[in-house]
């Protein structure tokens, strides 16, 4: 060995430091174990999904799902085609409970006093309240609710009541609609319960309600609105909708023709309507656009009878709900009446309030529902409460009403819980877990199961309810029938015959000079969901706003207030009073403003804290208006986020969205002209299918329930209110709201906006790396990992479909807890999460047709048409989406694209868009129009 | 009064001369190189140095918050995808290339001259082409792959895609850069021997000496200087038209309303002689300030200047004005629509603000005592730079915000990392400039001496 390789003590040293240098350098990822099955489940292949039936919870009906779970993780959610409240589709809102399940805010543990407790802790606490409780018959144990319909609950109720008679059940509905019940109560002396069949009605008048709007039944009049809507060449048959209202609907905006005017004006013309139709009563007082509407709307209803119908909103009061019941007797309206089972009616939260207040109640147990968020504010349910002396609260989360509590239990998420549900129209469904509790939670059968001094799980509860609805010993296959349909086949109920209402007595009532009149949120709802981030940021069908609500007014109101969009308004009523900033709406009648409830949380968790404004807080009781409103302005400004700005266009609408009359479409000869203009550029070399997309926008009722699908199916991330300011909204799909018409039939014209996937696509060639490519199936895909985000691709869009991960919002960098661990098990696995500084935007769900295609190899045949379902159009409740090969020529979107009010979005650029649209084609009562406003 | 700019014969007869009479070669080679190799820097130097560096600094800083937190600080948005960036790169390029071709148009039409003001305004290119080809990397969502522009052998098998307006871009700056490098060094070789000649210490004789390349000054080396020379500024001339026209391709060859003009590549050539020669003005005016050259950068030199300057302003206009006619002739709704943004939209003070610094600001220069007024020049230099940014932003701004769809209209904010990027990068070519004017000769020597021989012949 020579002198100079010698290991000398500083060449030693030399070496152990950079030895050193090299392991630091060498960092690599952490490791991560990955456990293999020792025993695998039964049918659980990884990489491929699996479908369940379950059922999703709104204002206690049910709405049947299939739940998409892969590896045992739910990650999309689908409508149950057999279903009766969802027919295959689903809302915003059934898409959203993906995301709510994996809530990192959602509560963990049980806790005493807000200290973090156990199960059997709180079980050894019960004990002995329950024994001296049955000792005194029950007297002074209650329990709170939320509304449920479901059948366990009831049969639990019922053998609660038999080791405590004096059990009392209180329910509590924050959207309750107490009008339509005492309505009914009025017409028919008991409190029936109504569906109304729009499949069925040629003429539908709504006054102030919403049918089109959020709430249980969104899924099920939307599709019957769409079944008559229709136009398609060599036969339509196109219904009329219209609309009177105080502020704006859905179902205003979707009207053929509308008219905006205060609520007594609404009664007056209810009223009128009845005296056409042979009611002797006083006349009310008419302005003159209301006068000249309602001798239409008899006309036109009369005209149709056995197949029309008058549906009064939650705002109007009960004798107007009696009057259209007369009415629609009248008309031999197509509605059914369910009877409602009097023995299962719960008392009123104002009850319970009474009792706690006289020191009657006990025990209260608040079963998953929040009232010292969303009850009307007296000041006095956090002293009532607190004077039961056991109070256990079950909830999703640790909120306002946890927080009065002794005890909070975690409350388990519906697709972690067995239970069951029934839809509007008595049709009963199972629900199953998807998965097993994420944390240590309860459901609402269990823990009434623990106040019954048992312990049984959920499976057994709901079993045990429905052993005597099988046939006997077949209960197994029975049961296993009903999971997997998702539906309960002989549940559903007879619909009540021979009603003959009476002519209500009217009272007359003096006009408000300002009202606010309350809506559920389109977005959050009643705010028990206002800590979904997918929600938040979902844009609302009319306005386009996000994270937070805001005070809608009629443009003269704002003018004579000196205020403009943006201007913070302090409403105060009832000696309270709330500041929300404004939103200038035509839409509105004078003297009306307008705000969504479901905001304005003080307890909700990271994402819904603090966002909006709470309008529960003007509220004295269930009422949906607030009269002797006084708005004084602050001075502050406040805009709120939006994903539209609003500004009056230059005349682009009739390009951008055509909109024909019935008689206009009836005269389009056929012959489509063909769309697109010769060109240079080579066409597109396309081996196998040719993938288009049309949508109908006389169908598009703007309900978002595809843009939170998409989102849901595409990992899209939520980027927060700030982001959203900055205008950097991530939907691939939006939703374009176009105001269109004059007096009398303005109305929104929506058009939903995915990607075109044009055929010579002007993002194409810009794109200096080539990330921006055109498939062999016509799809311009977007290879991410090749995108370095020059972003010239979305400048040289025309439609401006592409979205930019400014941030890494779904990649480090997310909006508030949104990069907890739990939430990446929302994430569907076939769709790449975007990493900082690359361009997105639609695939047509690409990982579906990939899907598809891979099935019709194996069996070796072609993809048949209808076997690929987008995710957008898979949700919409109106079927306003088709999706197929347009080489085969016999395919539905082909014969669509031949449609006469077909069109291109921007032909004239010659982009040959794949996805393409027919135009609007309304059914306009044409007495009614060419008014000036 | 004639427009032409004047030439080298006819001006000895009109205006005052170029260079002083009493001008020796050994004057002229002291006049320019002992300021930089014997004397001290001076205080106002130092104080330019002072207010330059830090700022320069925080472009540095500005850039690392941009790489650590992405791209997102910037104002732009969904619509609106291009923002500051964009209009810095084009703003700059137009700077960038007003020195090589004043240096290379003025000597291929032996405008005698360019010599007291080539040097710098080609130093100037260089700096602000650096600066320029920064901005495209830092606009980037993901910057640390820029070099997929290049056509390198890579595992991916992959190429850049041709027909991307920005590729051919990547092109034209890099062999801009490169070209204006070589350039600039060609011409500088007879001057590093001066220096490395004069140089005071051993240090600066081997430096200046290892880039001199062993120039003697001998006829051969001369003659072959020459013509190398003269063949690089006629390849120079159509390479400065392609690299601006090509930045004008990145918005012509689109599909936007306001950007698919046919006008746009010989617009933004003339653009980029514009503001050059607004920026060569004011350098030349802090030059002959700061050194003392009044010999040398005479009143003469800034009237031709003012003369170009003022001959591409009115081309701007007429530009300007064809642009709006065939956006109106045009009849498309986009286009009309885009234009009437542009008069009365949100960005329309900017807009107007554009035409006073570009179209009405330079007319004074009809007035013959305003082009020989050196203050009155460099307001109308000022002017034009801020009104050509103006011009590159509103372009970016006006096609984007007010697209084809009213439903995705939205407008551009800028944020506080826009506003760092729009500022601090002038100090860094502050600070190169002055860094420049301690190293290296600011004005030709050589041509200075040339100038002299060739005016003291018959």
């Amino acid at each position: 060995m020579s002198k100079e390789t010698t290991l000398s003590r500083r060449n030693a040293l030399k070496l152990l430091a950079g030895q050193m240098a090299l392991l630091v350098a060498g960092c690599s990822r952490p490791r991560e174990e990955i456990v293999p099955y020792v025993r695998m489940p039964e049918r659980l292949v990884p990489g491929t999904p699996l479908q369940f039936a379950t059922t999703l919870d709104l204002g206690g009906y049910g709405r049947g799902v299939l739940c998409t779970s892969l590896e045992g993780r739910p990650i999309k959610i689908e409508g149950n085609p057999l279903h009766p409240a969802s027919l295959g589709a689903t809302d915003a809102f059934a898409e959203a409970t993906i995301f709510s399940l994996y809530d990192p805010d959602r509560s963990q543990a049980v806790r005493q006093s807000g200290e973090i407790s156990n199960w059997a802790a709180f079980l050894d606490a019960l004990q002995p309240r329950l024994e001296s409780l049955a000792a005194r018959q029950g007297g002074g144990l209650r329990i709170l609710t939320g509304p449920t319909t479901s059948p366990t609950f009831m049969r639990q109720i019922k053998s609660l009541r038999q080791r405590f008679p004096l059990l009392e059940w209180h329910a509590h509905d924050p959207l309750d609609d107490p009008s339509a019940r005492e309505g009914a109560a009025m017409t028919f002396g008991r409190p029936l319960r109504m569906l109304q069949r729009l499949a069925d009605a040629d003429v539908v008048v709504s006054l102030d309600a919403d049918p089109l709007g959020a709430g249980p039944l969104q899924i099920l009049h939307a599709r019957g609105f769409a079944a008559r809507r229709q136009a398609r060449k060599g036969g339509d048959a196109v219904a009329r909708l219209y609309a009177v209202e105080s502020a704006p609907t859905l179902t205003g905006a979707n009207a053929d023709n509308r008219l905006t005017s205060p609520l007594a004006q609404i009664t007056a013309v209810a009223v009128a309507i009845a005296r056409k139709l042979g009611a002797v009563m006083p006349e009310a007082p008419l302005g003159k656009e209301e006068a000249a509407f309602a001798n239409e709307l008899a006309q036109d209803l009369s005209a149709h009878k056995g197949r029309a119908f008058v549906m009064a909103g939650p705002a109007l009061p009960p004798d107007v709900h009696a009057l259209c019941h007369w009415i629609n007797a009248q008309l031999q309206a197509p509605i059914d009446y369910f009877e409602v089972d009097g023995e299962a009616l719960p008392s009123s939260l104002t009850n319970l309030m009474r009792d706690c207040e006289a020191g009657k109640v006990d025990s209260l147990f608040i079963l998953g529902c929040n009232p010292a968020y969303d009850a009307p504010p007296s000041g006095r349910l956090a002293e009532a409460i607190g004077k039961a002396k056991l109070r256990a609260h079950l909830g999703s989360h640790f909120d306002e009403t946890a927080a009065l509590c002794e005890w909070h239990i975690p409350q388990t998420h519906i697709l972690e819980c067995w239970s069951d549900l029934v839809a509007p129209d008595g049709a009963a469904s199972l629900v199953q877990p998807l998965i097993a509790p994420l944390y240590e939670s309860r459901s609402v059968h269990e823990v009434l199961a623990a106040i019954d001094g048992s312990v049984a799980s959920g499976h057994d509860l709901v079993r045990e309810t429905w052993t005597a609805s099988a046939p006997a010993n077949e209960f197994e296959r029975w049961w296993r029938r009903a999971l997997q349909d998702g539906v309960i086949v002989g549940a559903a109920v007879k619909p009540a015959s021979n009603l003959s209402p009476a002519l209500p007595q009217m009272t007359s009532r003096a006009a408000e000079s300002l009202m606010l009149v309350l809506r559920p949120d389109p977005c959050v709802y009643d705010g028990s969901l206002a800590n979904n981030a997918w929600l938040q940021e979902l844009p609302k069908p009319l306005t386009k706003e996000v994270w937070g609500n805001s005070i809608g007014i009629a443009p003269a109101d704002a003018g004579a207030l000196g205020i403009v969009d943006g201007d913070v308004l302090r409403l105060t009523a009832n000696g309270r009073s709330v500041e929300a900033p404004i939103r200038i709406a035509s839409g509105h009648a004078p003297g009306v403003l307008s705000l969504a409830l479901g905001h304005g949380r003080t307890a909700a968790g990271r994402i819904g804290t603090g966002v909006g404004t709470n309008a529960y807080l003007l509220r004295v009781d269930s009422s949906w208006t607030i009269g002797g409103i006084v708005a004084t302005r602050t001075g502050e400004r406040r805009p709120r986020p939006s994903t539209q700005l609003q500004f009056s266009l230059e005349g682009e609408a009739a390009d951008l969205f055509p909109s024909y009359t019935l008689e206009q479409f009836r005269a389009l000869d056929g012959t489509v002209p063909e769309t697109n203009a010769p060109t240079f550029l080579p066409a597109q070399r396309e081996t196998g299918a040719r993938w288009g997309m049309v949508i109908d926008t006389s169908l598009c009722i703007g309900c978002n329930a595809c843009v939170v699908a998409c989102q849901a199916e595409n990992n899209s991330p939520v980027i927060g209110p700030d982001e959203v300011a900055a205008g950097r909204d991530m939907h691939w799909l939006r939703i374009d709201a176009y105001e269109i018409g004059s007096f009398g039939n303005r109305r929104t014209g929506f058009q939903p906006v995915p990607c075109m996937h044009c055929e010579t696509a002007p993002c194409e060639p810009v794109c200096p790396t080539g990330a921006s490519v055109h498939d062999s199936e016509g799809l311009n895909v977007q290879v991410y990992n090749r995108c370095i985000g020059t972003r010239f691709c979305e400048a040289n869009c025309p439609y401006k479909v592409r979205r930019f991960n400014f941030f890494g919002y779904a990649d480090g960098q997310e909006y508030g807890d949104l990069g907890a661990d739990v939430m990446r098990a929302h994430n569907n696995p076939d769709v790449t999460v975007r990493s900082r500084g690359v361009m997105e935007k639609c695939t047509y769900c690409i990982q579906r047709i990939s899907r598809a295609r891979r099935a019709a190899d194996k069996e070796d045949r072609p993809i048949a048409d209808g076997e690929v379902v987008t995710a957008c159009q898979s949700a919409c409740p109106t079927r306003a989406i088709s999706f197929g090969d347009l080489s085969q020529g016999e395919a539905s979107v082909s014969a669509l694209r031949r449609e006469p009010q077909h069109y291109n979005l921007l032909g004239h650029l010659n982009t040959k868009p794949r996805t393409t649209y027919l135009a609007q084609v309304r059914n306009i009562n044409a007495q009614l129009i060419g008014k000036e406003e | 009064m004639s427009l032409a700019i004047p030439s080298w014969r006819g001006a000895r007869e009109a205006g005052p001369p170029l260079l002083p009479e009493s001008a020796t070669d050994a004057s002229i080679t002291a006049m320019i190189a002992d300021p930089v190799l014997r004397g001290s820097a001076g205080r106002g130097w130092w104080i330019a140095m002072a207010c330059a560096a830090p700022l320069a600094l925080i472009t540095v800083i500005a850039i690392a918050r941009l790489f650590w937190s992405g791209i997102g600080l910037f104002g732009i948005n969904a619509t609106v995808v291009w923002g500051i960036p964009i209009a810095n790169y084009v703003w700059w390029i137009g700077i960038g290339n007003a020195g090589t071709l004043i240096s290379a148009l003025l000597l291929l039409t032996r405008q005698q001259w360019r010599a007291s003001i080539n040097r710098f305004a080609e130093a100037m290119t260089l700096f602000a082409v650096c600066i320029a080809g920064l901005f495209p990397i830092l606009h980037l969502g993901r910057p640390l792959y820029f070099y997929w522009l290049a056509p390198y052998p890579n595992t991916m098998t992959l190429w850049p895609q041709w027909r991307s307006a920005l590729v051919w871009d990547f092109w034209a700056i890099l062999s801009y850069l490169l070209f204006s490098i070589v350039f600039f060094y060609v011409g500088l070789i007879p001057d590093l021997a001066a220096f490395r000649d004069r140089s005071v210490s051993r240090r600066g004789r081997v430096i200046y000496g290892a880039f001199a390349l062993g120039w003697r000054g001998s006829a051969r080396q001369w003659r072959l200087h020459n013509v190398f020379y003269m063949a690089m500024a006629a390849i120079a001339v159509p390479l400065v038209c392609s690299v601006h026209s090509i930045v004008g391709l990145d918005f012509a060859a689109s599909l936007m309303p306001g950007w698919q003009e046919t006008i746009f590549p010989p617009y933004f050539v003339v653009g980029a002689m514009f503001s050059g020669f607004a920026m060569v003005v004011l350098l030349a005016a802090a030059i002959r300030w700061g050194f003392g050259f009044q010999n040398v950068l005479t009143v003469r030199h800034f009237e031709a200047m003012a003369l170009i300057i003022l001959a591409s302003s009115l081309i701007m206009t007429l530009s300007y004005a064809t642009e709006w006619f065939s956006g109106w002739y045009g009849g498309q709704a986009a286009e009309r629509g885009e234009i009437a943004f542009a008069f009365a939209g949100a960005y329309a003070p900017l807009f107007w603000l554009q035409l006073v610094c570009n179209c009405v600001a330079p007319q004074i220069l009809w007035w013959p005592r305003m082009r020989r007024n050196i203050s009155a020049l460099i307001a109308v230099s000022l002017a034009i730079l801020a009104g050509m940014w103006f011009e590159r932003i509103l372009i970016i701004w006006n096609t984007l915000s007010h697209g084809y769809l009213p439903s995705m209209r939205r407008l551009f904010v800028p944020t506080l990392e826009d506003w760092l990027l729009l500022i601090a990068p002038l100090s860094l070519f502050a600070m190169l400039f002055l860094i420049f004017l301690r190293l290296l000769p600011a004005i030709s020597i050589h041509e200075m001496r040339q100038l002299r021989h060739e005016r003291s012949r018959p």
